[in-house]
């Protein structure tokens, strides 16, 4: 996957004609990786909204009250 | 200097470099800000004298010996020979590249017009080293000695960091040469030798007081001031990012440095002069920083403490390859270092009965270590140098990276320089007494009389206003 395996034969020409993209994969990899990116953000939306969404209903159950909050605050 | 283009490359490169310390002072004030904020309040003052004197100790010992160790011990010594001098010896005398400009008793330290490039790297490596010891400093909150931890900030400050750097982080270490060793932005030459060098004193200090039960079980100990953390993490993060600038070299010739007759090729690189571009490793940088926090909220459950640290130890997964990867390579190695290090961090809490307050072994030690196994796959096949290409165990050419030398490497860096030497030292300083505060102050609180003073003031001043 390395798209240069040795810098002086990479670079040994004038600086205009250097291959400019370096990373791995390189011109055959830039597709897949885009479609991962995608699945990766989808993905965490749908899985954060679900536990969001769990979190949420669980304490709407315990119908806590407006200053329930106050003997919660840590202070030592 | 004596033509105008020439001048405005070197004053461009000192001023670049002049930019880069000041954008990394503000890791030193995130990490005071974070592990103040991950404090109880009974421990806050003294936490953070314990992290504002890193500075100058560190300091001290990096103008003495600590950056000419950088500079001395690329060979080993007496593992590979330097390509410059041919030997395995220390590298001494010559210049740029060795240790001339680092011997404090030269006049060479110090202002001098012929040079404007000494001071601004020379302070650049000492923030590096802040860092390092730094840290260490948020690990071991609430219970350490001010004088142990001076001690152990030096260790890892000026010595055992400054050794890594040489070995794997000059561009004529031996790590390079024999292993194909690559770590770019510091993955393991700084990350996952501090996490390694914090675990090994832990290991030794042992837990705060309550924070086991009497059945083993830990209890958590958050932070008591999230917004302090955050704003913390947030200044950890620009830090950062003025650390990324400051391994590169911004403007270099390398068709002369390669030894390539009538080539020019301008570019910026990375510390071992091998291409890159300012622009590539921020898109890197930003991509593996959301990486990490994307991954960080989904397994710590929307933590804001663990979540924030997440997108550090993203960063600092990614960072060994981030001058090659492709930003959506560099956003997936973060998440996937961030998940295995928050796994790991409570396992090792659970069976070690290990005590890390801040979570720096995690985010630093083990994304830094996986970061480096990561790269040494993605990046098989490349080049770690541009001077030569080898084969692996050669030591007179440069090897490619690989898996086995990256592990090998991440080895060196977590275990060998970091948790063997933390754990040694550590032992030392409590055989003599003098590594853990007394139980009962830190029961009490390190700042309790501190505060007692701060009343007795109070009411006295009260008192003379009636």
């Amino acid at each position: 996957m390395a798209t240069v395996s040795n810098w002086i034969d990479h670079l040994n020409k004038p600086a205009e004609e250097v291959a400019g993209s370096v990373y791995p994969g390189a011109g055959s990899s830039e597709f897949i990786l885009v479609i991962l990116l995608i699945a990766v953000w989808i993905g965490w939306s749908v899985i954060t909204d679900k536990s969001e969404r769990e979190e949420l209903e669980r304490l709407s159950r315990k119908r806590h009250g407006a200053n329930d909050h106050k003997s919660n605050i840590t202070d030592w | 200097m004596t033509d105008q283009l020439g001048a405005l490359t070197t004053i461009f490169t000192e001023f670049y470099y002049w930019v880069t310390v000041v954008l990394m002072f503000l890791i030193h004030v995130g990490f005071c800000m974070y592990e103040v904020g991950a404090s109880r309040y009974k421990h806050h003052q003294h936490t953070l004298m314990k992290n504002t004197m890193l500075i100058p100790l560190v300091t001290v010992t990096w103008f003495l010996f600590g950056w000419w160790i950088y500079w001395a011990f690329p060979t080993g010594p007496g593992i590979a020979p330097s390509i410059m001098t041919e030997s395995t010896g220390l590298v001494l005398g010559g210049g740029f590249g060795g240790n001339d400009l680092a011997n404090p008793t030269n006049a060479l330290m110090a202002v001098n017009l012929n040079d404007h490039i000494m001071g601004v790297f020379w302070a650049a490596f000492l923030l590096f080293s802040w860092t390092a010891a730094s840290i260490v400093s948020g690990a071991i909150i609430e219970r350490i000695t001010t004088f142990a931890f001076g001690v152990l900030a030096i260790a890892i400050g000026s010595v055992f960091w400054s050794i890594d750097a040489s070995w794997g982080w000059h561009f004529d270490g031996w790590m390079l040469k024999i292993l194909g060793y690559h770590d770019a932005y510091a993955s393991g030459v700084i990350h996952a030798i501090a996490g390694g060098f914090a675990l090994g004193v832990l290991m030794v200090l042992g837990p705060r007081i309550g924070k086991f039960s009497s059945s083993g079980e830990p209890r958590n100990i958050g932070p008591r001031n999230p917004w302090l953390v955050t704003i913390g993490l947030f200044l950890i993060y620009t830090g950062f990012w003025g650390f990324y600038a400051a391994c590169n070299v911004p403007i270099y010739d390398l068709g002369p440095e390669y030894g390539m007759e009538g080539v020019t090729f301008w570019t910026a690189t990375n510390i071992y002069l091998t291409p890159t571009t300012l622009s590539g490793i921020t898109m890197n940088f930003l991509m593996s920083l959301s990486g990490g926090l994307l991954a960080g909220y989904v397994i710590a459950k929307g933590d804001p403490f663990w979540t924030y640290s997440s997108g550090l130890a993203g960063i600092i997964c990614a960072s060994a390859g981030n001058d090659l990867y492709h930003p959506i390579q560099a956003l997936i190695i973060g998440m996937i270092g961030v998940v295995i290090s928050y796994k790991l961090h409570y396992w090792v809490e659970r069976k070690f009965k290990i005590d890390d307050a801040v979570g720096a072994v995690a985010v630093h030690g083990y994304a830094g270590f996986i970061g480096l196994v990561i790269c040494g796959f993605v990046l098989n096949g490349y080049p770690s140098s541009g001077y030569s290409v080898g084969a692996m165990f050669d030591g007179t050419t440069y090897a490619t990276i690989n898996p086995l030398g990256q592990f090998i490497g991440a080895i060196i860096m977590f275990l060998v320089l970091g948790l063997i030497p933390g754990y040694i030292i550590a032992r030392v300083l409590n055989g003599m007494g003098k590594l853990r505060i007394p139980r009962e102050v830190e029961i009490a609180g390190l700042d309790y009389e501190m505060m007692e003073a701060a009343k007795d003031d109070e009411k006295a001043v009260s008192s003379a206003t009636r």
